[in-house]
């Protein structure tokens, strides 16, 4: 265990070191990914000016929301950018992941340290800031449990985004190419968590309650944070659900990784 | 003129050719109009009309929006700029054309192609799946279409400039993707401008980036009077006529300072 952690701190310094060599296009990526999630924000405050409230959720409200997915999501963007369908799907095409493989070191700590952007860190700092912001204009009644469980949805959110990536990477061991289709549910997934999913069609919301639990990991805590009451009459113990959910799907697509790993076959290149 | 045709001609039969792209990009596309419906159903409640927009216009808007991104290549363009990179440019500079009708060409035929694929079939997937309106008469269809091709114009143009930095800097990639991310907030992508506090609109009104999206919008729903058509298309044609010139001026100097990098 202590030899594979040591060498993914040793694979992330070489990425970090990498990155940092170019300093300029590093400042600007860092304003740019900040930008996206900044503008995000704003467009949500300028319309709820007009239009007073989202499905009877102010503007703190529905910022709590979209500061905590961004947070988070950007945290997992940074850890698990080696699963990014997207990328990974070309490194496999590529025969990259065929070098990985002749490795004697542990496939999935390596896929996990062969990226690592640190230029997300404008997203995390940026949807940090909207959390704190939304928390001081939500008036939150802070208790000691709420206090407590506020990072564990925070880690349960990164299992759960890395846990699509991780399945998106896997699919593309069939398919060898970077599908756009699973940007439904990594991209649009943390689009849908950033409103109240009351507001969502049922057939959509049960899809993202009962097959994708993304339901878990953001509506249901934030009910709790916030004290408003669930619309949908789920169980009283449901937002505690979110780790089940979030470590629950990750250890689904570890398990699909490795079921992907037994069965791959080379491009040949 | 024909090579121009011929090239715009390839261009639009490579993009047929990516059909499963086309296909998974278009239900990506869809998806999120679906969220971005929900989010106009759940904001308009009882409401009727909101500074001239209804919520069925609101849904349309949507539909449009949607329907727009591959037209007008809203999430980004960097194929220029690859070619920059690749070495590719030192060929397409000796093209008997200019560099800038050189790559119109070729992104007239792109947007062809995808306002087919993806614009008319989004619309068409809206109109059945969730209801949308369309415009009235000979005049309003006419003032849209001769604002689409003016907007493509101004997006081609923005986009041209944006990748023109590759000229200068060897990573030119972080200056593209802000140049593309400003586009969602102050094109009227997002929401419709008209939801924006005013003096924000006033302070876009001085950019070009209202008449990429937010002019063909209104035009399509028809939230503006005949003689407001008028100042929108004017003011289109205007910002056309000085992003093209601004283009030209800074193509001219990038030229002069690139320097191939192998190829």
């Amino acid at each position: 265990m202590g030899y594979i952690l040591g060498i993914y701190r040793r694979l992330i310094s070489v990425q970090i070191r990498s990155q940092m060599q170019y300093r300029f296009p590093f400042i600007v990526e860092l304003v740019v990914t900040g930008f996206v999630t900044i503008s995000g924000f704003v467009t949500l405050a300028f319309v709820l000016q007009r239009f007073g409230s989202i499905g009877g959720w102010k503007l703190g409200e529905v910022a709590f929301l979209y500061g905590l997915v961004e947070t988070s999501f950007g945290i997992m963007d940074m850890i698990f950018s080696g699963f990014d369908p997207g990328n990974f799907g070309r490194q496999t095409r590529l025969g990259r992941f065929d070098q990985l493989l002749l490795r004697p070191v542990n496939i999935t700590v390596q896929v996990l340290g062969s990226e690592f952007i640190i230029r997300r860190l404008g997203r995390i700092a940026q949807g940090f800031v909207i959390l704190i912001l939304a928390l001081t204009m939500a008036h939150i009644n802070w208790t000691f449990g709420k206090i407590l469980f506020l990072p564990v949805v925070i880690a349960s959110q990164i299992a759960f985004f890395g846990g699509l990536f991780i399945i998106g990477a896997t699919i593309s061991f069939w398919t060898l190419e970077s599908i756009e289709i699973v940007n439904i549910f990594t991209y649009g997934g943390t689009e849908m968590m950033s409103y109240p999913m009351q507001i969502y069609p049922n057939w959509l919301r049960d899809f993202f309650s009962y097959i994708l639990p993304a339901i878990f990991l953001n509506y249901f805590p934030a009910l709790y944070f916030l004290g408003k009451p669930d619309p949908l009459h789920f169980p009283t113990f449901a937002p505690f659900l979110a780790p089940v959910a979030g470590f629950g799907v990750l250890a689904i697509a570890l398990a699909f990784w490795n079921y992907g790993i037994r069965h791959y076959q080379s491009t040949g290149t | 003129m024909r090579l121009f045709i011929e090239l715009a001609k390839r261009s639009f039969q490579r993009q047929l050719s990516y059909r499963a792209a086309t296909f998974a990009g278009l239900a990506t596309n869809f998806f999120f109009g679906m969220l971005r419906v929900a989010v106009m159903v759940a904001l308009y409640q009882t409401r009727g009309e909101v500074n001239g927009i209804s919520l069925r216009g609101a849904i349309t808007f949507t539909g449009l929006t949607q329907a727009l991104i591959g037209f007008l290549s809203l999430f980004g363009w960097y194929d220029m700029m690859n070619s920059i990179y690749t070495g590719a440019v030192a060929s397409d500079l000796l093209k008997p054309m200019g560099y800038f009708n050189f790559w119109l060409a070729q992104d007239l035929g792109r947007a062809l192609a995808q306002l087919v694929l993806r614009g008319f079939t989004m619309m068409a997937a809206y109109a059945v799946l969730i209801g949308i309106s369309f415009p009235h008469g000979i005049g309003q269809w006419t003032a849209l279409t001769v604002s689409l091709i003016l907007a493509w114009l101004i997006s081609f143009s923005w986009r041209f400039l944006v990748n023109l930095s590759g000229f200068w800097t060897p990573d030119a990639r972080a200056i593209g993707r802000f140049g593309f991310v400003l586009l969602y907030f102050v094109t009227g992508f997002l929401m419709p401008l008209r939801f924006f506090p005013d003096w924000f609109v006033r302070m876009c009104d001085y950019t070009p980036f209202p008449h990429m999206v937010n002019t063909v919008v209104e035009i399509y729903l028809g939230v503006l009077s005949g003689p407001q058509v008028a100042v929108v298309l004017t003011k289109q044609v205007v910002w056309v006529v000085l992003l093209v010139f601004i283009c030209q001026l800074t193509l001219r100097s990038g030229v002069r300072r690139l320097v191939i990098q192998g190829g």
